[in-house]
């Protein structure tokens, strides 16, 4: 008996350390090989988008050699990707936003498409700062830009013209219109603060040139906390003190709707995709409703970014020539990114995607106005060389519990952005990624 | 040992024989067969899983050079434990569930044996259906629960709040200051039922006798109650405590649902959060470790409790 525990113990330690140990290190893989394979290949393609599913039936019609299975981790996204790059079963393509590809590739997740001759000659066929983004500024190809969320402002015109200010093109002009609006009537306030969500916040620090990461003398530069990012922050607190913004909403709540629907609320900084959140949610304000390019911090417009995802090349993908054909595919060819945009609200990254028909048509609901004019122009002045860091979720999750504590009266917003940095580089440091605070 | 032997020696020593037929006798195969139902999964969803985050909580993690490098992990010995010692964080929700529990346990236990008690007393009609309405709150999950009665807290949309505001209040369910009450209220309104049960069975099981005799030395319901009935229950109220501790220790859902809608719910509010917000940065060691030392809190809360109040209970 006692050898036969004895025997099970061993087996369980056995299990545990062959659970634990860790492959021998080695650098990071160069760019894999590109060679067709012979005969029939099956692919798979996990990603978060309603109706992707019927894309990837038209692409399988069309290609019986390249056959594509999806399925849908919107549940737990990165937790679904974590766990099958863990276990070796992560599967050929995977939807990745642009803030969580740095982390990934810290974790060996991608392979370097570059090999292949049709994902170079994609470069040209995306909104400039996309690419950046997906191959980390430099010749590698990691994925294939989709989506994205170029920034805008969504007014109510009619609470604008009824009080008799101007719709603002410049951030001290939304400050002052802030003040007016409120003066006329207290219970209306221009916009909320929604101190849970840093990566609206990231895209206004993307919009005022505020880089949250550098990379030079083979180390990370952390810069969240610097001058630029400290003028967004020190603006808003001002909003906050000043009681001009709500501080009590969360993005896409139902209270947020309420809000809205009450006539609380004049405006909303939102992004691309968000146009349909109000014509879905509050059918009767049609036609009150209008988008106009981001208020500017300075002469050159620039704009910013919030949300979009990107489709990646996984490590452990057996086809990688099959890959990159659909996913170019996927991303540039028109018939497809149309049935991205009908059924999954997609606003396309590909350049070929801004001139849809459905994208240069009038939105009935914003008074026939053409808002994806908008949205186009704002895309093309997004700054290409912001960079996202190697643990952006810690870093977000940081930003977001000390901007509440801020919105809560307890700190700044520009203290949230010292914690931020701090989170940045402890973070950084538990992954023994090189890492020191920039300037 | 051999046939002889245990023969021999079983006259003298019959506590041996008894050990003999445990140990390699012709009914070991008879005895593994019914514990192996047990142990296996034991072993296998328990021990192992502790022995995983014990060893993954020793663990560093390493890289290789460049600008993404390829990590790997490496033994660090207690490091991972020194940063979680040194991590303010952590000792904040720490204080704060600490807070909690000291506050929301009591009241919780002190409800729940006022409801045992007269459930249990014979003036009370409709025992059955007063029995079932205290104890279905804990039929409910604990997230269904959260995300009831985060809509009665959510000042846009909570008829309470607007019955409040009508009367010339203005409640904030989800301020700084109040959030931490709004969950335990969710707690409290989660588990009195699952305490209150716990206490009523083991009222069931007194004697009449014992009333009858303490009647006829002249006490009344109420000496009945506090004098008889509560020192006999004594370690029902233990076990429920300790399972309250250990609960307040691993508080997680209602927090979690909470914060979907205040922002004064931080993600490091409880220790579990935190556990779980640095696994989420794919920081598996130091979740590990946090784990373990929340594991660690617990064990010396639960026994500490037990043994301090083991005597008065007579356990």
């Amino acid at each position: 008996m006692r050898t036969r525990l004895a025997t099970v113990a061993a087996a369980a330690g056995v299990a545990v350390l062959a659970a634990c140990s860790s492959p021998a290190p080695s650098g990071e893989a160069s760019a894999a090989s590109c060679t067709p394979a012979k005969g029939k290949v099956t692919l798979q393609y996990w990603n978060t988008v309603p109706g992707m599913d019927k894309v990837v039936d038209l692409w399988n019609q069309r290609h019986p050699d390249i056959q594509v299975e999806t399925k849908n981790i919107s549940n737990d996204q990165y937790g679904t990707l974590g766990n099958a790059l863990k276990a070796g079963k992560a599967p050929d393509l995977a939807q990745v936003g642009y803030d969580e590809l740095p982390n990934l590739r810290t974790q060996n997740a991608f392979v370097d498409a570059s090999a292949c001759k049709t994902a170079t000659a994609a470069k040209s066929k995306f909104v400039p700062w996309t690419w950046s983004q997906t191959s980390f500024g430099g010749t590698g190809v990691f994925a294939m830009p989709q989506d994205t969320g170029p920034m805008a402002l969504f007014v109510r015109r009619d609470l604008f013209e009824k009080y008799h200010v101007a719709i603002p093109t410049t951030w001290d002009a939304y400050a002052s219109a802030a003040q007016k609006l409120h003066k006329a009537d207290p219970g209306l306030a221009i916009t909320f603060f929604d101190p849970n969500n840093a990566e609206w916040f990231n895209g206004l620090l993307w919009q005022n040139d505020a880089k949250m990461y550098g990379y030079s003398d083979d180390k990370w530069q952390v810069t969240v906390d610097s001058a630029r990012s400290r003028q967004v922050a020190a603006y808003w607190q001002k909003l906050i003190s000043g009681k001009l913004v709500r501080t009590d909403l969360a993005n896409g709540s139902t209270q947020m709707y309420a809000a809205y629907q009450k006539d609380r609320i004049a405006s909303y900084v939102g992004a691309a995709w968000g146009y349909s959140m109000f014509r879905d949610n509050l059918p009767k304000q049609a036609g009150k409703w209008s988008v106009v390019p981001m208020p500017t911090w300075g002469t050159d417009g620039a704009s910013g970014d919030w949300g979009g995802s990107t489709v990646a090349f996984m490590k452990g993908g057996k086809h990688l020539y099959e890959s990159v054909e659909f996913n170019t595919w996927l991303n540039t060819d028109p018939e497809a990114l149309a049935m991205e945009n009908k059924l999954g609200g997609l606003y396309p990254a590909a350049s070929a995607g801004l001139r849809l028909p459905s994208l240069e048509k009038g939105v009935a609901y914003y008074g026939n106005e053409k808002i994806f004019d908008v949205f186009a122009d704002s895309s093309k002045k997004i700054d290409t060389s912001f960079a996202w860091g190697p643990t952006q979720k810690t870093v977000n999750l940081a930003l977001q519990d000390a901007m509440a504590k801020a919105a809560a009266g307890d700190g700044t917003l520009t203290d949230a952005l010292s914690a931020a940095q701090h989170a940045a580089l402890t973070s950084m440091k538990d992954q023994a990624i090189p890492v020191t605070a920039g300037k | 040992m051999t046939d002889t032997a245990a023969r021999a020696t079983s006259v003298v020593a019959p506590t041996r024989v008894r050990r003999r037929l445990r140990g390699g006798g012709p009914r070991a195969g008879t005895v593994a067969a019914f514990l192996t139902p047990f142990f296996l999964p034991f072993l296998l969803f328990y021990l192992v899983p502790v022995g995983y985050a014990l060893w993954q909580s020793l663990r560093v993690v390493r890289r290789t050079g460049g600008q993404y490098g390829t990590s790997y992990t490496a033994f660090g010995g207690f490091e991972q434990y020194a940063q979680v010692l040194r991590n303010t964080e952590f000792w904040s929700s720490i204080g704060r569930i600490g807070l909690f529990g000291v506050v929301q346990v009591p009241v919780m236990l002190f409800v729940a044996l006022v409801i045992a008690l007269l459930l249990d007393t014979p003036l009370l009609k409709l025992k059955a259906f007063f029995r079932i309405t205290a104890f279905m709150p804990y039929a409910v999950p604990g997230v269904i629960a959260a995300i009831m009665w985060s809509y009665l807290y959510s000042p846009q949309l909570s008829p309470v709040v607007d019955l409040l505001n009508g009367i010339g209040l203005k409640p904030d369910f989800l301020g700084p200051g109040a959030v931490l009450w709004s969950t335990a209220n969710v707690s409290t309104w989660l588990w009195t039922g699952y305490n209150m049960l716990i206490m009523f069975s083991a009222l069931q099981s007194i004697p009449q006798e014992l009333y009858e005799a303490a009647k006829i030395d002249g006490a009344s319901n109420w000496t009945i109650a506090w004098r008889v009935k509560v020192p006999i229950i004594a370690p029902s109220i233990v076990l429920t405590s300790v399972f309250s501790i250990i609960g307040t220790l691993q508080l997680y859902a209602e927090p979690a649902v909470l914060r979907q809608i205040s922002s004064n719910i931080s993600s490091t509010f409880t220790p579990n959060m935190l556990a779980y917000t640095v696994a989420s940065g794919n920081n598996y060691q130091q979740a590990a470790a946090i784990s373990v030392v929340i594991a660690v809190i617990t064990f010396v809360l639960s026994f500490g409790f037990m043994r301090l109040t083991s005597k008065r209970a007579g356990l």
